[in-house]
């Protein structure tokens, strides 16, 4: 009869070759992070996506101001020199200046005209203005014949710099219909600062011509850029693999018709079909439901497929893919930790949720959508019975890291994970100040067009690559063993197919991120993207034309934030293909 | 397979794709809001135009609708469409009031002289880097290369075509690193356009000189400028060498901007294929015979390595059709590019069908050459 002491030993033993295993795992990590090491550019790579992720998330600590605030208003919170920078349109000594403008026909009686907008004028050093001057006050009005008007007829509304015509008089008097000359004082100071060139002591890139600090939108940027290019390679990713593995799998007819669909899509340059996508969805003017679906229900049905699968109780079939592949197989837990990372580390601060979700505009949507998501996880969590059942704190942190088990992570795609996903999105949802709220996206929607054309024309690549692997994977033998056990096709696909094909998925991702935030930011330039003077880092150079001779670094600087952020993630996917595929390493 | 059975099967395999792509631009022309029929008449719709038999009064939008025969049901208009298509009516566009195929006729040609010049300069630019790069492998030249390779994939295309304009063709007045060489104002390069402003119509950038009838590639066309046209000319630009050189100057940096990517990423390529080739037997072999380690790489190595090269061709085409709509806008070229641009901006959906349909029949083709060059250079395909 067995002891006590008998079931303790098997206990530790298997725990003891439990341990094994996960050093073994361990090595591998560090195996593959010395590999990694070896390539200069990979580390470069690496590091770009880490600086430029670190940026992202701490952009409120390294950005000097508020990417939309007008300089001009703060002058004295930051009390900087602002330097009188551009001759004024009028000279300096003059601080007088004489427009014609023509009252409105219909409503002399209350007509608003907004003054000395001087319209993309080219002064005498080739510099454009185009602002609205701060009218102080009026010395002369004169008909179109040059009779002098009552002056009182006009009245000033300083804060718009509009003048307002108030007197009945006018109304009726015909000779004014052809305008009236009005002469008036402007605020000579008031032009000298919002622009700044770049070199300036507190807002190195200069300012815009909206008095916005450059350092700080470009600083802001990257968080549009990297929430755009996680969001849309992750979602095209998903939605790639199901319909690329189901291809792949069953193949035949199946097969044919969906590479012919993706036949189609490849036949039309992806920038072109975008923007038609984009300008077709352009009658849809909330997308913040479709979205927050399009999202979640992928997840959903992946995560309830593979859980189902993966805990079927098939005749135990698990050692047998694992040991076949080798390396690929071996380097999953960098991969894992590099998921991860991407994940808790740069998407989800990044993306700053309550700005992601679009709810940041009032505390009770959020508290809706919490609510929401509230009773959803509940419904989930109480359905998942397992859930409640294998949640036991016997054996403390040991336990938990005993079973995290490395060599699977589909595994960890339950709705356990799920659960601790989107609560996640709701301590996000919470997060962050009513009152110093930063808007970073001021239309969510049309961003949002952005990533969903981005998505609509990604997918097929995925779908194309993925099938490909699979048919490659589906042909070996650990597939074939796991197929005469019993395993039903769903429990291949997700245990035995998949886990073995998506390295060069992890691969395509990376490199896919850079790609989608060219295309965001090509969209952006053309006007399709973000709204005017978001801080986009497309849009911001699209803005800069209008001053393209004048102040090269309103350009310069957005374009450079781009070419870091996807050089880097070009690298880094260089350098994790030399790692999971170590073929291709020339 | 013959070559010929292989031929027939790609064409066959074309025609599902086209119908595909014919059903896709027919549904996003459907979804796009926005009511022709209101579009054309604009201001004017409510004017009553005409008398139905009865009496009735037709304005002018119902008119317009009777036109476009808008009242049908959607299979019978995607039927028509389609017949309509096959017969070369591809619609009349609402912002240029034109027939789409003109439009396209007139655009076509910019984009593509644009687009095989920049392809021209980057193949053999990547190639030749690519053959040094794997040549030198793992030396400093290859480090080098290669990371200008990824970083020139990595550039915004308009970013750097605006980058390109303001060190190249402002002059260095305005902070560039050159002055004028070509005899244009500004920088060594001009800085948008297709031809220089002052001898072409105002408006549109039309220069008439050009012969009416002519392949719509000025590099071609400025040698057919007859000699009464060049007489009209100032004598500065009276012959057809000068008209070329404005081409070609004027095409210069949109070609290095679109070009730029393709190079980065064909060097890449070719240096990955041909350390693979260099690895094969036959290359020890013919080491082995003692032959010079350049004749060994270049008549060897290269041509087996540029195999799978062709096969890129087909890719970049695309990708630079693509990546015109943003060298064309930042250049102020009329190209495809610019067309699908505006014509998405005041939501003319005929011509954004059009332009899908035509880039779309452009790549398709290309890519059908391509795949049918490589079956003919590397008979293994066909076996498939």
């Amino acid at each position: 009869m067995r002891g006590w002491d008998d079931g303790k030993g098997d206990r530790d033993e298997s725990r003891r070759r439990l341990r094994e295993a996960l050093s073994q795992s361990k090595s591998d990590l560090s195996r593959s992070w010395k590999i990694y090491r070896r390539s200069l550019l990979a580390m470069l790579g690496l590091f770009m996506v880490v600086s430029v992720s670190l940026v992202a998330i701490f952009a409120e600590d390294i950005a000097v101001e508020h990417p939309y605030r007008n300089l001009q208003d703060t002058e004295d919170k930051w009390s900087i020199d602002y330097e009188p920078r551009r001759a004024d349109p009028f000279s300096e000594e003059c601080d007088w200046h004489e427009q014609k403008i023509i009252t409105n026909p219909n409503s002399p009686l209350f007509s608003e005209i907004v003054v000395a907008e001087s319209d993309d004028k080219v002064g005498d050093d080739n510099r454009y203005y185009r602002d609205t001057l701060s009218v102080i006050q009026l010395i002369k009005l004169e008909d179109s014949l040059g009779y002098d008007l009552n002056l009182s007829l006009l009245s000033i509304d300083p804060s718009n710099s509009s003048l307002l015509v108030l007197s009945p008089e006018l109304y009726g008097n015909t000779s004014l219909y052809a305008g009236v000359w009005v002469t008036y004082e402007f605020d000579n100071e008031a032009m000298h600062h919002w622009w700044l060139p770049d070199g300036h002591d507190v807002c190195i890139f200069g300012t815009n011509d909206q008095g916005h600090d450059l350092f700080s939108k470009v600083v802001y940027g990257s968080r549009v850029s990297l929430k755009i290019g996680i969001t849309v390679a992750t979602l095209t990713v998903i939605i790639g693999t199901i319909v690329g593995s189901i291809s792949g799998y069953f193949g035949g007819r199946v097969d044919e018709v969906i590479m012919r669909i993706c036949d189609i899509f490849f036949a039309i340059p992806g920038l072109i079909l975008a923007m038609a996508f984009v300008a077709a969805m352009n009658q849809i003017t909330s997308l913040t439901i479709p979205i927050w679906l399009g999202i979640l229900f992928p997840i959903f049905v992946l995560a309830a497929f593979s859980n189902t699968y993966l805990n079927s109780n098939v005749p135990d079939d698990d050692q047998v893919s694992d040991q076949a592949m080798g390396l690929i197989m071996r380097y999953r837990g960098v991969l894992l930790a590099l998921v991860a990372f991407f994940f808790f580390v740069v998407w989800m601060p990044g993306a700053s949720w309550p700005d992601f979700f679009g709810i940041s505009e009032s505390r009770s949507w959020r508290a809706f959508a919490s609510l929401g998501i509230i009773a959803v996880l509940g419904t989930i969590i109480l359905a998942d019975r397992k859930f409640i059942l294998n949640t036991s704190f016997e054996g403390g942190l040991g336990r938990i890291r005993d079973s995290l088990d490395w060599t699977n992570p589909w595994r960890y795609l339950t709705f356990r994970t799920l659960a601790v996903f989107v609560s996640l999105a709701l301590l996000f949802s919470f997060s962050g100040n009513e009152g110093e709220e930063i808007v970073l996206i001021k239309d969510f929607d049309r961003l949002w067009k952005v990533q969903a054309a981005l998505i609509f024309t990604g997918w097929p690549g995925y779908a194309r690559l993925i099938r490909g692997q699979v048919l490659y994977v589906k042909e070996m033998t650990f597939v074939e063993a796991a197929r005469s056990v019993g395993a039903r096709p769903g429990r291949i696909m997700f245990r035995h197919i998949l886990p073995n094909a998506w390295a060069p998925l992890l691969v395509a991702f990376t490199l896919d991120i850079g790609g989608t935030i060219l295309s965001a930011s090509g969209l952006s330039f053309l006007g399709l993207g973000a709204d005017a003077y978001t801080a986009e880092w497309g849009l911001m150079i699209s803005e800069s034309r209008r001053y393209f001779l004048l102040s090269p670094h309103l350009m310069l600087y957005p374009g450079l934030a781009i070419a870091v952020t996807v050089l880097g993630f070009n690298l880094l996917g260089d350098g994790i293909r030399d790692v999971v595929d170590p073929k291709n390493r020339r | 397979m013959k070559l010929h059975e292989f031929v027939v099967r790609r064409l066959l395999l074309l025609i599902p794709v086209m119908i595909g792509v014919a059903i896709f631009t027919f549904a996003i022309a459907h979804i796009i809001p926005g009511d022709p029929a209101a579009i054309q008449c604009g201001d004017k719709c409510g004017v009553i135009v005409d008398y139905t038999d009865d009496g009735e009064p037709i304005s002018a939008y119902e008119a317009n609708r009777i036109r476009l025969k808008m009242d049908d049901s959607v299979t019978v208009q995607f039927w028509r469409y389609i017949t309509d298509l096959a017969e070369g009516d591809w619609g009349e566009s609402l912002l240029y009031h034109r027939p789409v195929v003109d439009v396209v006729k007139d655009a076509a040609p910019i984009t593509l002289e644009m687009s095989f010049l920049a392809l021209f300069i980057a193949y053999p630019l990547g190639i030749i880097l690519g053959i040094i790069s794997a040549v030198r492998q793992d030396r400093m030249f290859d480090h080098v290369s290669r990371f200008f390779a990824i970083a020139f994939v990595s550039l915004p295309i308009f970013w750097f075509a605006m980058m390109l304009q303001q060190i190249l063709a402002t002059g260095t007045e305005h902070g560039g690193i050159c002055d004028p060489i070509f005899g244009t104002e500004g920088g060594c390069f001009p800085i948008y356009g297709r031809h220089d402003p002052s001898y072409t119509y105002p408006v549109d950038g039309y220069a008439w000189y050009y012969p009416a009838g002519g392949t719509g590639f000025h590099l071609v066309d400025s040698w057919f400028v007859t000699d009464e046209k060049l007489a009209t000319l100032p004598s500065e630009w009276g012959s057809n060498w000068l008209l070329f050189k404005d081409t070609l100057t004027h095409l210069a940096l949109p070609c290095a901007a679109l070009g730029i990517a393709s190079a980065g990423s064909l060097l890449r390529y070719m240096r990955a294929s041909l350390l693979e080739v260099l690895h094969e037997d036959y290359v020890r072999t013919a080491r082995a015979k003692g032959l010079s380690e350049f004749r060994v790489v270049i008549v060897h190595a290269c041509r087996n390595a540029l195999i799978p090269i062709v096969t890129i061709l087909g890719f970049s085409i695309g990708g630079a059709i693509g990546g015109a709509v943003l060298t064309e806008t930042v250049f102020a070229f009329n190209g495809m590019g610019r067309v699908a641009v505006t014509s998405i901006q005041y939501l003319d959906f005929v011509v954004i069908m059009g332009v899908t349909l035509i880039t779309s029949v452009i790549f398709l083709l290309s890519n059908l050459i391509v795949d049918i060059t490589y079956a003919i250079i590397d008979p293994r395909v066909r076996l498939e």
